[in-house]
């Protein structure tokens, strides 16, 4: 299938593995060595922006499993985020626990909320689920500003940066380590959650869930562990936000940034592996190229109207959504996909 | 007393705005089967679009209105033909999802042209409050109330008798039947955004006449979602009854809780609401029975 010319499976193992050839292993040796040394020669600036790039990338692949593989639309998945940043940022400030546990908690605690909206999926499906996440985006967000005693209301609270065992990541490039190895972590465990029982199981629901119940796959089970998981790493990606930026509010959350992370697992392409790692460089490296250019543009054009900085972001973003749904609905994946054939097969591509 | 009159009385009528907008979210739904949830920005441009020829552009009422009614049916138009057109009998996901693309494209448009974020529409309703018994409401509410059944009214008469109407309802009921008979399918989906965009954008502006317009709109549209999960979706009656129950919900809740919870709990509600109807009626109280049980 997707495997280069004249390279065969002899055994079980090689049938399963990743990666397949001598050239995988060079190539993603070669991406984690790249990725690895960045800080050496990638100024604080690009190391903020990658490090927000790693971010969004867990906090996606989250979004992915759910609405990729299961087919469940969630449309707070920055609700979802924010759980997982105040809970470790409540916990770590105020109660003085360790980063690595405060960590693991902020995803169960974002997973359990996930579980209790993802409830009614058990019974309703589409928009009726959509106007479900839309629903906990918005009670999620008012008790966080309107439960002050804990979270600091809307005035935010302030987040110590992280540290296991002494050690501190108080600098943009020590904590770029720490986010790219736990992105790195997270789709390796992405990527066989896919391929294996739990991942089949979510692939048959999304394509028909009916079907998939006469074949025993219990679906209360199954949509449930995939709001859990889904939002377990939204939580994962949120406490990462909230040691990074070391300030949280709830303008970091909204229903915008929500709406914003569908786009981006759609460009990348629903169902994949990498289209999340796509989508999150693409529509991230977007923002940063709008924000640069558009106060030059502003001062080059006096004629431009007064929010066209604030403005032209959102326009763009919804127009790149808009557009990848017409044109290209599987999204650049399914580039990337025809791409790599192309290169397999090249120069004799009949 | 006077307290809770005048909280059901506001209800009332914040609630027929409510329902306005909603009913604009089912007639979509029930021509096309897509989701809108475009809905709250439909109702923001629309008001800030009222606003930019009312006060920026000086117009007169009686050209500045229409002229709103024109662009509402543009807008409509514009976004039927360029982005659900392509998308016919594509996954329900995809049709969901355009409709946020459309949502955040809008919310560019309107930060774009009208950067300030708070603006007040000029008075259009007398001033002076109404004592109504002990309550006392000022006048924008129970105008708004009106001209919202006004408009019930006018909508269920042209679905009753129009061919427009007429061929809106069968399509509803059944696509193919209706191709079969030679509707124009596509014109009736075109018909029917555009229909919706009219009454968002005077609900929106009746809401703007009573709150000032502010990104709150935006939640306004999202609130109306709330009506149309609990009148069931592709119900008119449910629109007309579960508007109002909402607004009063909202309206006695936020009166009563909010020295006992605290402030802002006006504003979530509706979310409640929708959290309590999926899990307990997911299909509402006047809707078809015909979601997938699961």
């Amino acid at each position: 299938m997707d495997l280069p010319c004249g390279t065969r499976n002899f055994d079980y193992t090689s049938d399963t593995a990743v990666l397949r050839t001598k050239t995988h292993w060079l190539l993603l040796f070669l991406l984690l060595a790249f990725v690895f040394t960045a800080p050496l020669y990638w100024s604080n600036y690009w190391l903020s922006i990658a490090n927000l790039i790693g971010i969004t990338i867990i906090a996606i692949t989250g979004l992915n499993i759910l609405i990729g593989y299961c087919g469940q639309l969630s449309i707070g998945h920055a609700g979802f985020m924010a759980v997982g940043a105040y809970t470790t940022a409540v916990l770590t400030s105020k109660l003085g626990i360790p980063f690595v546990a405060s960590l693991l908690c902020a995803g169960l605690m974002a997973g359990c909320i996930g579980i209790i909206f993802g409830l009614p999926s058990v019974r309703v499906k589409g928009f009726y689920l959509a106007i479900t996440t839309i629903a906990a985006q918005f009670i999620i967000i008012w008790v966080i500003n309107h439960w002050t005693s804990v979270t600091g209301g809307f005035v935010g609270i302030k987040v110590a940066p992280a540290s296991i065992a002494g050690f501190t990541f108080n600098s943009e490039p020590r904590q770029f380590y720490l986010i790219m190895t736990i992105t790195a972590l997270v789709i390796f465990f992405a990527k066989n959650l896919a391929r294996g029982r739990v991942g089949r199981a979510f692939i048959a629901i999304r394509d028909n869930d009916l079907a998939a119940e006469v074949m025993g796959i219990n679906l209360t089970y199954y949509k449930l562990l995939a709001f859990f998981i889904g939002c377990f790493l939204a939580g994962i990606a949120g406490a990462l936000f909230a040691h990074w930026s070391r300030f949280l509010n709830a303008e970091h959350f909204t229903l915008a940034d929500s709406i914003l992370y569908i786009g981006m697992v759609i460009i990348g392409g629903l169902g994949t592996t990498i289209g999340p790692i796509f989508g999150a460089i693409l529509i991230r490296l977007l923002q940063q190229g709008i924000m640069y250019i558009s106060p030059v543009l502003e001062s080059a054009f006096p004629a431009l109207p007064a929010g066209f900085t604030t403005g032209i972001g959102p326009m763009v973003f919804g127009l790149v959504i808009i557009l990848f749904l017409i044109l290209e609905p599987r999204g650049i994946a399914h580039r990337w996909t025809l791409f790599k054939a192309a290169y397999r097969l090249w120069p004799f591509s009949y | 007393m006077a307290e809770l009159l005048q909280y059901t009385i506001t209800g009332i009528a914040v609630g027929m705005v409510y329902a306005l907008i909603a009913l604009g979210f089912a007639l979509i739904w029930k021509s096309s089967s897509i989701a809108n949830l475009a809905l709250g920005q439909l109702v923001l441009i629309s008001s800030w679009f009222t606003y930019g020829m009312l006060v920026q552009a000086k117009f007169p009422y009686w050209l500045g209105f229409p002229l709103t009614v024109l662009f509402a049916i543009f807008l409509g138009w514009l976004i039927e033909r360029l982005t659900l057109r392509p998308l016919i009998a594509q996954p329900i996901l995809s049709l969901i999802t355009v409709t946020l693309g459309i949502a955040y494209f809008l919310e560019g448009v309107v930060t774009f042209v009208w950067p300030m974020s708070v603006a007040a529409l000029p008075r259009l309703f007398p001033q002076e409050p109404v004592r109504l018994g002990p309550a006392v409401v000022s006048q924008e509410y129970i105008w708004a109330a009106l001209v919202s059944l006004l408009l019930f009214g006018l909508l269920s008469l042209f679905f009753k008798y129009h061919k427009m109407g007429i061929a809106m309802r069968a399509t509803a009921d059944d696509q193919l039947a209706v191709q079969a008979c030679g509707v124009p399918v596509t014109s009736v989906f075109s018909t029917s955004w555009m229909f919706a965009c009219v009454v968002a954008a005077i609900g929106g502006v009746l809401i703007s006449c009573i709150g000032g317009i502010t990104y709150g709109l935006v939640e306004t549209g999202l609130k109306s979602f709330s009506v149309v999960i609990l009148g069931g979706l592709d119900s008119f009656v449910g629109c007309i009854v579960a508007g109002p129950i909402i607004g009063l919900c909202e309206n006695l809740g936020g009166g009563y809780l909010t020295p006992l919870i605290g402030p802002g709990i006006k504003d979530i509600i509706p979310f409640i609401i929708i959290i309590i109807v999926m899990v307990f009626k997911p299909y509402g109280l006047f809707g078809e029975k015909r979601i997938e049980r699961i």
